[in-house]
């Protein structure tokens, strides 16, 4: 077992745990998007954010990732960890303002304005959908290409994969597109109140085949024309 | 094969080389590195063997092509042994000659290096002010060694640390050795090297790796490059030596593939080494084993940080991952594994080799060593220099690089590439080493160093590395993949012109969360460069987004056309140039007259900051002679042409304003609101208006019927001119509003000269120069006798020299100025016409004391100066040398050391806050303390330029306008981009185009050194068409992108 500093308080977890699982354990909320239990840890999302360390030497570190050591001392909600989080999620609402989830962290946290260039993209590309094909059903069916602003998702080429088997996994873990705000000006409204059942990402006829695992089921709700 | 069996056999083949190389050591040594191939290293390197085999001297002159030596600027060179001759920038015509000098041992004056401030001939290498300011402990063996010759390295005591740790050391003596040192890693954070070491040894057995990264790219950074080119066998060596500490049997190097010859030079080495039994198994027999294979990068800038290195080198994408644990835990398939930089690992072998002790010796207590940099950018000597740590910024900058480039003033160094930070020049002082870069906002980096000067825009520098980093983010973590977006969107915002101020906060908050928060070293540095640029030149990101301009004129959503945007009232002189090439003169004509009341005047005395920006500069030709231009459609058409367009307003009507002085300022602002329906009245202290115009300017440059004539034509029925009339003696600002004036404009000018505040300074024989001008230009009085002397290298000195020049009973006129002629703030052709009519210069000297006899000034006591540190204003500071002080007989001295605008008297009449002689304004509103009192031109600024008063007027003009309707003062700055599309003039076929700037037709010197007569003449026809030609039509970029729908962009004139 390994003894350190959580926002003060001495708390005792097992070796090999990361930072997160400890705050878990401990019930310190620490907001995640890329992590998902039975999944490696990744560290995209940088919301799980903690400050480690003390003084001028202090930093911060992805607590998904960061291995508990003897002695370390962790602030999951300091002033500069909440700044950068509140910082994240409006990098994410400038993104993604239709994501119901990130409405929600938005709102949790206080976040009252999104200052930057407004986008509507679907993916904030934290990579669990890559993560589930390969680790939980072996497939590899998808992955990321390209560099920096260019980078996306998707299958070798673009051309139909033939180890996928259209388990639908990766529409099941997604944390953006689930669920989309159904306001009419989205990034206008951070209001975290909402629910929408028809995520876009179903609505292409690239995914007719695919047997879908949201609850309630929302692809059977779109009447084809 | 030889192979070396044991370290002895390495010593006997080392003496054994030694021996059979010619004992005299002639020979030629031309650098090739990839710079040097360039610039026509090959052909020089051709024409050298061809002439040696011909002229049958192979055997007594050796040849060596080396890789980079570092004066990169100064390619192709060759370095002549054993005279150490140094032969810059040769071509292949030169090689016989330096081949005869090296057979009769002797040198080629004409070809040797000159130091471009003393102009002396450099014979040795060393004597090069480049390289004998630096030490080049890594870079100075480049000279000696062909990078694909074992032997050479070995002759240079090449492998003997590998030996000397083979047989002598323990890997933790080996270790503690580098502890000592102080060595830290060269890649740029700084770690120290022996630490790193320690850890990887102290993993369990099994295998484990070594790696030299070298995969450098940042920007302007080659120092890496130029040691795996030059001296490949260094860095094995190191690596070698580092596999043995840490208990590696295996190496890579990760290489960028963009460098063909550092890879050729390394498969070389590399097979050579095996060869030779100093890599792979059993080395020199001791059963340690080594090898070293190589490993392309893509290139991704990424793959340059160890985690993501690492995933290269396994093969799968290169993104990094959060660390713990660290390399040195789980590296390369999870083995341990040591990542070191090229720099770091050459330097391992000169460590075991001198002893730790002596390497620690030099640098500062914290950084040991020395540390090669890439200077590049806007500075003269481009190229590698090597330095001990602890060097200041200055010293590389202006001794070793030799300043700025010609007519530039360095700004601002960046150091550390994209993950680093601008040092200004005012904090040239700081010491580079890890703590001092690392405290500035800096980072130390692999050592690029790109040297920044009034042409570079710090908005645009910032602009531009992020948009390399967003590119070349891996954007696996969220913070780095849309942090360096956003905050490039923003900077992309401000350099459009699209800025806000609240972005300036947002940009900061932003920069720091990404920095703190993103996964790698990529993303934690990234807004390095966006920070560093804010924190040091805020103002200039706020002149972007207040007053929308960008004083470098790169931002192209702020500066359509440079000429454009740097014209003080904003004439858009590459649309007159356009209408000249089509022969359109009067629209020319109409389009100058549009943005200057005074073009006449400014055709012959304008500064032309027009032609100082103009892009034409930037491509190696000489600047349009937009002046020349603009003289040659003001003397062809007549000002009638031009209707300005009058506002009958009635509640102008009923208002009045009083401007004090007709100067350029005053005449304007009385003109512009005289359109708008306002009633003027200027008052004049002298007897005819002109101001600076004719007080102080000689008539052979602005002859007075031409001055008179564009006067007369802007004082209409709504101004009123009261010449005799002055401020405090005549009338006061309280009287002028008791009087029912509404507001009232200050454009005194600066009138009154500085005074030396020396000992004899109020003797007869002594004049300030304001008033030395006046007396000739205003009553045609002559004060010059005898010799003459005047004091100071501004305009008004040389205005003062040539109109002494041209008085009765004067004998000579000589100079005296503190500092060089190139920091001479004068015009260039001024100096240059001065000169052509006699005037005599004398430079690097100071007035002391006058000494007078009979009332009368006698001598003048002067000392010389030398040029001293840099000061504030980019420029070296003259500083007295003491015991050259000398006297100089003297009849007449003129002082012209500045001018200024408001005396205590004044001061009192005008009742506002003076500082250091000028009325303190609002510089966007010309609003003084006093509600209703504006002030603008000299009077405002201290002395300035024509047409820097005429941009006063107008925009006194229009701030008075706001300010009698009630309105804000303040406005948005208006965006100075081109307004019209000017279809471009058809260029025959068969036409000879001109290339080279016209010449301006002058009279001879010997014609008007005794005349009044102007000097300059218009130019004819054919010429100026094929000047106006000559335009590269920037605002095409501008119209073209616009769009035909945009009603401002109407073809002009119905060519269209």
């Amino acid at each position: 077992m390994i003894t350190l500093t959580m926002n003060g308080t001495a708390v005792r977890v097992e070796k090999g745990s990361t930072l997160l699982e400890a705050a878990q354990f401990y019930g310190f909320p620490i907001p995640t998007l890329c992590h998902m239990e039975g999944l490696s840890p990744y560290g995209a999302c940088r919301l799980c954010v903690v400050e480690i360390g003390d003084g001028t030497r202090s930093r911060l570190v992805s607590s998904c990732t960061y291995p508990a050591q003897e002695g370390l001392i962790v602030r999951t909600a300091s002033a500069r960890v909440v700044r950068t989080r509140k910082m994240i999620l409006e990098l994410l609402l400038g993104s993604c303002p239709q994501s119901k989830t990130i409405q929600d962290l938005a709102a949790a946290h206080d976040v009252r304005q999104q200052r930057f260039r407004q986008e509507y993209e679907d993916c904030i590309l934290c990579g669990r959908c890559v993560r589930v094909c390969e680790e939980q059903m072996m497939a590899k069916a998808i992955g990321f290409r390209g560099r920096g602003e260019n980078r996306s998702l998707g299958t070798p080429f673009d051309i139909k994969s033939d180890v996928c088997r259209l388990c639908g996994a990766c529409i099941y873990v997604c944390p953006a597109c689930q669920l989309r705000c159904s306001y009419t000006e989205p990034e206008e409204a951070i209001c975290g109140g909402c629910a929408n059942l028809s995520p876009p990402c179903i609505q292409t006829n690239k995914f007719d085949d695919l047997m879908c695992y949201l609850n309630p089921c929302a692809a059977c709700e779109i009447v084809p024309r | 094969m030889p192979r070396l069996r044991t370290t002895s056999e390495l010593q006997g083949l080392r003496r054994r080389i030694r021996d059979r190389v010619n004992r005299r050591g002639v020979g030629i040594t031309v650098c090739a590195g990839t710079a040097c191939q360039a610039s026509g290293a090959n052909d020089v390197q051709r024409v050298i063997k061809r002439r040696l085999i011909e002229r049958n001297l192979v055997d007594r002159i050796a040849l060596r092509i080396t890789g980079c030596q570092g004066f990169c600027e100064m390619g192709p060179f060759v370095v002549t042994e054993p005279q150490a001759a140094f032969y810059p920038k040769i071509n292949t015509r030169d090689v016989p000659r330096i081949i005869d000098a090296v057979v009769s041992d002797e040198y080629v004056d004409d070809l040797l290096y000159r130091d471009p401030t003393t102009g002396t001939c450099c014979y040795r290498l060393d004597d090069v002010p480049f390289f004998a300011k630096q030490q080049r402990t890594l870079l100075g063996r480049n000279q000696h060694i062909d990078p694909i010759r074992l032997f050479d390295y070995i002759v240079q005591g090449g492998y003997e640390s590998l030996a000397k740790v083979l047989t002598e050391y323990s890997p933790e003596g080996i270790i503690d050795e580098i502890g000592r040192s102080g060595l830290r890693g060269r890649g740029g954070a700084g770690f120290p090297t022996a630490k790193k070491w320690e850890m990887a040894r102290r993993q369990d057995g099994g295998e484990k790796y070594v790696v030299c990264n070298a995969d450098e790219g940042d920007p302007g950074a080659y120092m890496d490059r130029s040691i795996l080119e030059g001296n490949p066998h260094s860095v094995l060596e190191g690596m070698a030596i580092g596999g043995l500490a840490i208990g590696a049997t295996e190496g890579f190097v990760f290489v960028r593939h963009e460098y063909p010859l550092a890879i050729k030079h390394l498969l070389i080495a590399i097979r050579l080494a095996r060869e030779y039994g100093l890599l792979g198994e059993n080395i020199l027999g001791t059963g340690v084993d080594f090898d070293v294979s190589i490993v392309k990068s893509a290139g991704a800038f990424v793959c340059g940080e160890e985690t993501a290195l690492i995933r290269s080198i396994e093969g799968i994408v290169g993104e990094p991952r959060q660390r713990p644990p660290f390399p040195t835990e789980k590296g390369i398939c999870g083995r341990p594994t040591c990542i070191n930089n090229v720099e770091t690992w050459a330097n391992v072998p000169i460590i075991i080799a001198i002893g730790a002790d002596e390497f620690a010796r030099v640098g500062t207590s914290t950084s040991t060593g020395t540390k090669v940099f890439s200077v590049v950018g806007k500075i003269k000597n481009t190229g590698l220099v090597e330095v001990p740590m602890g060097t200041s910024i200055k010293e590389i900058v202006y001794d070793i690089g030799g300043g700025p480039l010609d007519g530039g003033r360095i700004k601002a160094v960046q150091i550390g590439g994209p993950s680093g930070g601008c040092i200004p020049h005012w904090h040239f002082d700081l010491p580079i080493d890890y703590d001092s870069l690392t405290r500035a906002d800096a980072i130390m980096g692999s050592g690029g160093m790109i040297v920044m000067d009034d042409d570079t825009c710090m908005v645009d520098v910032a602009k531009y590395f992020m948009s390399f980093l967003k590119d070349e983010s891996c954007g696996k973590c969220f913070t780095c993949r849309k942090g360096t977006q956003r905050m490039w969107e923003i900077l992309d915002d401000i350099t459009e012109g699209r800025g806000r101020l609240e972005q300036l906060g947002l940009l900061e908050e932003l920069g720091r969360v990404v920095a703190d928060s993103s996964m790698c070293g990529l993303g934690q540095s990234a807004a390095n460069p966006v920070l560093s640029t804010l924190h040091h030149f805020r103002d200039e990101y706020e002149r972007h987004i207040v007053d929308r301009q960008c004083d470098a004129y790169v931002c192209s959503g702020l500066t359509g056309a440079p000429c454009q945007a740097a014209c003080p009232v904003g004439t858009e002189a590459w649309r007159y140039a356009a209408l000249i090439a089509r022969g359109e003169y009067e629209e020319a004509y109409r389009v100058i007259r549009e943005a200057n009341p005074f073009p006449s005047v400014c055709a012959r005395v304008c500064d032309h900051k027009c032609e100082q920006h103009c892009r034409l500069a930037a491509t190696g030709q000489e600047p349009l002679a937009l002046r020349a231009l603009k003289r040659f459609v003001t003397d062809r058409v007549d000002p009638s042409v031009y209707r300005p367009r009058r506002d009958s307003d009635a509640n102008a009507a009923g208002k009045r304003v009083a401007v004090v002085g007709a100067g350029p300022a005053g005449i304007t602002a009385a003109h512009c609101l005289s359109l708008k329906g306002y009633r003027t009245t200027i008052f004049e202290a002298e007897d005819r208006p002109g101001g600076m115009l004719v007080s102080g300017i000689p008539a052979f440059r602005l002859p007075r019927e031409v001055l008179q004539k564009e006067i007369d034509a802007l004082i209409d029925e709504n101004i009123t001119l009261r010449c005799g009339s002055v401020l405090g003696r005549d009338f006061t600002i309280d009287g002028l509003f008791e009087d029912g004036y509404d507001a009232v404009f200050l454009a005194l000018g600066a009138h009154r000269s500085q005074r030396m505040e020396i000992e004899g300074e109020d003797s007869a024989g002594v004049y300030p120069s304001i008033e030395f001008l006046k007396a000739w230009n205003l009553r045609g009085e002559s004060l010059a006798e005898g010799k003459v002397g005047v004091i100071g290298g501004g305009n008004s000195a040389l205005d003062a020299a040539r109109v002494a020049l041209r008085q009765p009973g004067v004998s000579e006129v000589t100079i005296f100025y503190r500092r060089t002629r190139q920091e001479m703030p004068a015009f260039e052709e001024e100096i240059e016409a001065a000169l052509e009519e006699g005037v005599k210069l004398k430079l690097l000297v100071s007035p002391m004391s006058l000494h007078v006899s009979d009332g009368h000034l006698a001598l003048v006591e002067f000392i010389r100066n030398e040029l001293g540190e840099v000061d504030a204003s980019g420029r070296r500071r003259p500083v007295a040398k003491p015991g050259s002080e000398h006297r100089v007989p003297l009849d007449t001295l003129v002082v012209a050391i500045g001018e200024e605008g408001v005396d205590a008297t004044t001061k009192e009449a005008v009742g506002v806050e003076t500082r250091g002689g000028v009325v303190i304004v609002d510089k966007r509103t010309l609003t003084t303390g006093r509600p209703g009192v504006f002030a603008g031109g000299d009077v405002a600024t201290g002395p300035n330029t024509v047409i820097d008063a005429i941009a006063a007027g107008k925009r006194a003009a229009e701030v008075i306008d706001r300010y009698l309707r009630g309105r804000e003062l303040r406005q948005a700055a208006e965006f100075r981009l081109p307004t019209a599309y000017v279809e471009p003039a058809d260029i025959e076929m068969d036409e000879q185009c001109q290339t080279s700037r016209v010449r301006i037709p002058v009279l001879s010197a010997a014609e008007r050194v005794h005349s009044y007569a102007e000097i300059e003449s218009s130019l004819i026809d054919q010429d100026a068409v094929g000047e106006a030609k000559r335009c590269l039509r920037c605002d095409l970029e501008c119209t073209r992108c616009l769009g035909d729908d945009d009603t401002r962009h109407e073809p002009s004139g119905g060519h269209g």
